[in-house]
């Protein structure tokens, strides 16, 4: 009886529509629903559903294979899922191209590093920065002087980032030159460019050294605090107990539990897929 | 200069010009937007071919022995642009077919065949293209304010396609040194972080096909203009390779780079030794020196992969702004003449 009130109230009905017509602020962020992809015989997720609530960083933890990485890529349009739907701020997005997905503001670091090998570090971070004038082609022909200032405010932004990353003295190298943890800076850099609305991040911390992944994990909280929605696989549990809450468990395909990570100590379940083996 | 060798040398001029605005046309989509475009010399064919069928009068001139679409005179430099337009719009049914979903080892397949295809087509194709003979007697842009004189007409030419070439180097400029540029790059080193980070990967790939395609017609139109014949033989796709031979040891993806490499590779080893004005074969290459250009080529892939002149590294200022070559000199200059004060003093 109050269900079929509340579903005839014309009042609620409306704000409703309105609420996913704007845009505006509701508590999920991202729903993936029901989404199913196979590799050939492989099942790599079976039916998973997760909700992004905003302004957290929710946890994304799972043994190896559980299918976590195909879930960032199925969300972020890399590939597509056989069935199920993904709905991002209200849009469903499921059918959309990967580049129409960042261009919302969903936005996606790869866990292997995915860096541009042959552009210097700054210009890794410039190239993410969205709606830039000079990148269409008579914004390029039309010359420096319709693209310099815009550019040049990049270039300061990148700078910055550069200096909280500690990276400055790497502004002019190749990215291909490289190490392995100065490559998930960039990646992470990169992705923070892009002014993202979600960022999805897989992995950010793998191969970084122990300090410097603190200092990491402290900057995801201040960006988290200035109200910036992020979902976040990582093995490091220790990682995992400091930033994320809530946290989502998946183990072959499915998702077995949600909720605090102390919460999910205490599962018979999730221990045996996940704390023990 | 005797007449002869002034003939000799405006003809290699003209071919060079041609062949760097090619070479331009192929850099912009293999060195910076990687795109493996083995039919690149379809592009050149289709822009010679329009141009010289909008000069060219109606098919019953000269006793009607050659059959062509168009045949309309049209007065310079309408077949030129033309030429350059049909060039970018022929990039997008090819580019649709061959880089849409494709990776890049596949794309470089695709293109081989299309280039292939299109030169039996045209070969075998009596109606629309004359068939193996080709079309001639095209009319030189022009020739009429000459009244004649052949030697000076040449140097008119010459002086054309460096105009042409100086503009088409500041638009190839002004495209790699922008965020397009900037892009580009990015989607040639990693496709799928491109595309993550908003960019329309379709998009890029068919845009840097239309502007290498709009360029390597254009240098079509300006060589059949020249030499007034076009026969499908000539373009032939090992005629890419001779293109991307001379890119890649002058420096891929650096425009300077590409003019040295073409004056080196198709001018110096192809056409240099061999041309003579009075033979008008173009892309005629004999087995020596294809020999010699595929060696020169794996001792580049060898030992300077990069070429001779590598990709600049972009650097930017301490405000932000791109360091130019100009920049660069100049603060070299400078640290030079610091360096003469202090030891004078
Ligand atoms: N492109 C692919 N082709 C074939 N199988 C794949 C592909 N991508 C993933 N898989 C399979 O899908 C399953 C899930 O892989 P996924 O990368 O999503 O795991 P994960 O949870 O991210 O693991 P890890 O923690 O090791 O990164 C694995 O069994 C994997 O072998
Ligand atoms: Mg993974």
């Amino acid at each position: 009886m109050a269900a079929s009130l509340v579903g005839s109230n014309p009042k609620i009905l409306s704000l409703n529509s309105v609420a996913s017509a704007t845009g505006l602020r509701t508590a999920t962020v991202l729903q993936a629903q029901d989404i199913w992809r196979d590799f050939g015989g492989v099942i790599a997720v079976a039916g998973a559903t997760i909700n992004v609530p905003r302004g957290r960083i929710t946890g994304l933890i799972g043994p190896n294979g559980a299918g976590k990485s195909t879930l960032v890529n199925i969300i972020s349009g890399a590939i597509k899922p056989r069935s199920g739907v993904i709905t991002f701020e209200g849009v469903d997005i499921t059918a959309e191209a990967a580049h129409r997905i960042a261009h919302r503001g969903l936005v996606r670091t790869f866990q292997l590093s995915s860096e541009f090998g042959r552009l210097t570090v700054l210009e890794n971070l410039l190239v993410a920065a969205p709606h830039q004038v000079g990148e269409s082609l008579i914004g390029a022909v039309l010359g420096k002087r319709y693209w310099q200032n815009q550019e040049a405010a990049l270039v300061h932004q990148a700078r910055e980032l550069l200096i909280r990353f500690g990276m400055s003295a790497k502004e002019e190298e190749y990215a291909e030159n490289l190490s392995g943890g100065q490559r998930r800076l960039v990646e992470i850099m990169r992705a923070l460019m892009a002014k993202p609305k979600l960022l999805l991040l897989d992995e950010p911390l793998a191969g970084v050294n122990p300090s410097l992944g603190q200092e990491i994990l402290g900057y995801l909280e201040a960006l988290r605090d200035d109200g910036l929605t992020m979902l976040m696989i990582e093995h490091d549990l220790a990682a995992v107990e400091r930033v994320c809450n809530p946290v989502i468990v998946m183990a072959q395909g499915k998702v077995l539990a949600q909720g605090t990570l102390n919460d999910l100590r205490n599962q018979q379940e999730v221990l045996d897929a996940y704390f023990i083996g | 200069m005797s007449s002869a060798f002034q003939f000799y040398v405006t003809t290699l001029l003209i071919y060079a010009g041609v062949d760097i605005l090619a070479a331009w046309g192929l850099n912009l989509q293999f060195g910076t937007a990687g795109l493996l475009s083995f039919a690149f010399i379809v592009f050149q064919a289709a822009g010679a071919y329009t141009a010289g069928v909008l000069a060219l009068g109606p098919q019953t001139d000269n006793g009607g022995y050659q059959h062509y679409i168009g045949g309309y005179a049209l007065p310079f430099p309408i077949p030129i642009l033309a030429a350059m337009a049909v060039g970018a719009v022929i990039a997008v049914p090819i580019g649709l077919i061959a880089l849409r979903r494709l990776r890049s080892d596949y794309q470089a397949v695709a293109l081989l065949v299309v280039s292939i295809i299109a030169s039996s087509i045209a070969t075998n194709e009596t109606e629309l293209f004359n068939g193996a003979a080709g079309i001639s007697l095209v009319p030189h842009p022009l020739a009429d304010q000459f009244g004649g004189d052949l030697l000076t007409y040449q140097w008119f030419y010459v002086g054309f396609t460096a105009a042409v070439c100086l503009v088409a180097y500041l638009i190839v400029h002004r495209v790699t040194h922008s965020p397009l540029g900037r892009a580009f790059r990015a989607m040639r080193d990693n496709e799928q972080a491109a595309s993550a980070l908003a960019k329309d990967i379709t998009g890029l790939r068919l845009l840097a096909f239309a502007i290498g395609g709009a360029l390597g017609a254009l240098s079509g139109a300006i060589l059949v203009l020249f030499i007034g014949t076009w026969a499908p033989s000539a373009w032939l796709y090992p005629e890419t390779f001779v293109l991307l031979a001379a890119i890649i040891v002058g420096g891929t993806n650096n425009s300077l780079g590409t003019v040295v490499g073409v004056l080196l590779v198709p001018i110096g080893f192809a056409e240099g030794s061999r041309f003579l004005p009075e033979i008008g074969h173009p892309g005629l290459i004999d087995a020596g020196q294809w020999i010699a250009i595929g060696l020169m080529l794996l001792i580049f892939l060898w030992f300077r992969p990069q070429g001779i002149l590598p990709e600049r590294k972009h650097r930017y200022a301490n405000d932000g702004r791109l360091v130019t070559v100009l920049d660069e000199l100049a603060g070299w200059l400078r640290r030079s003449l610091a360096l003469i004060q202090r030891s004078s003093r």
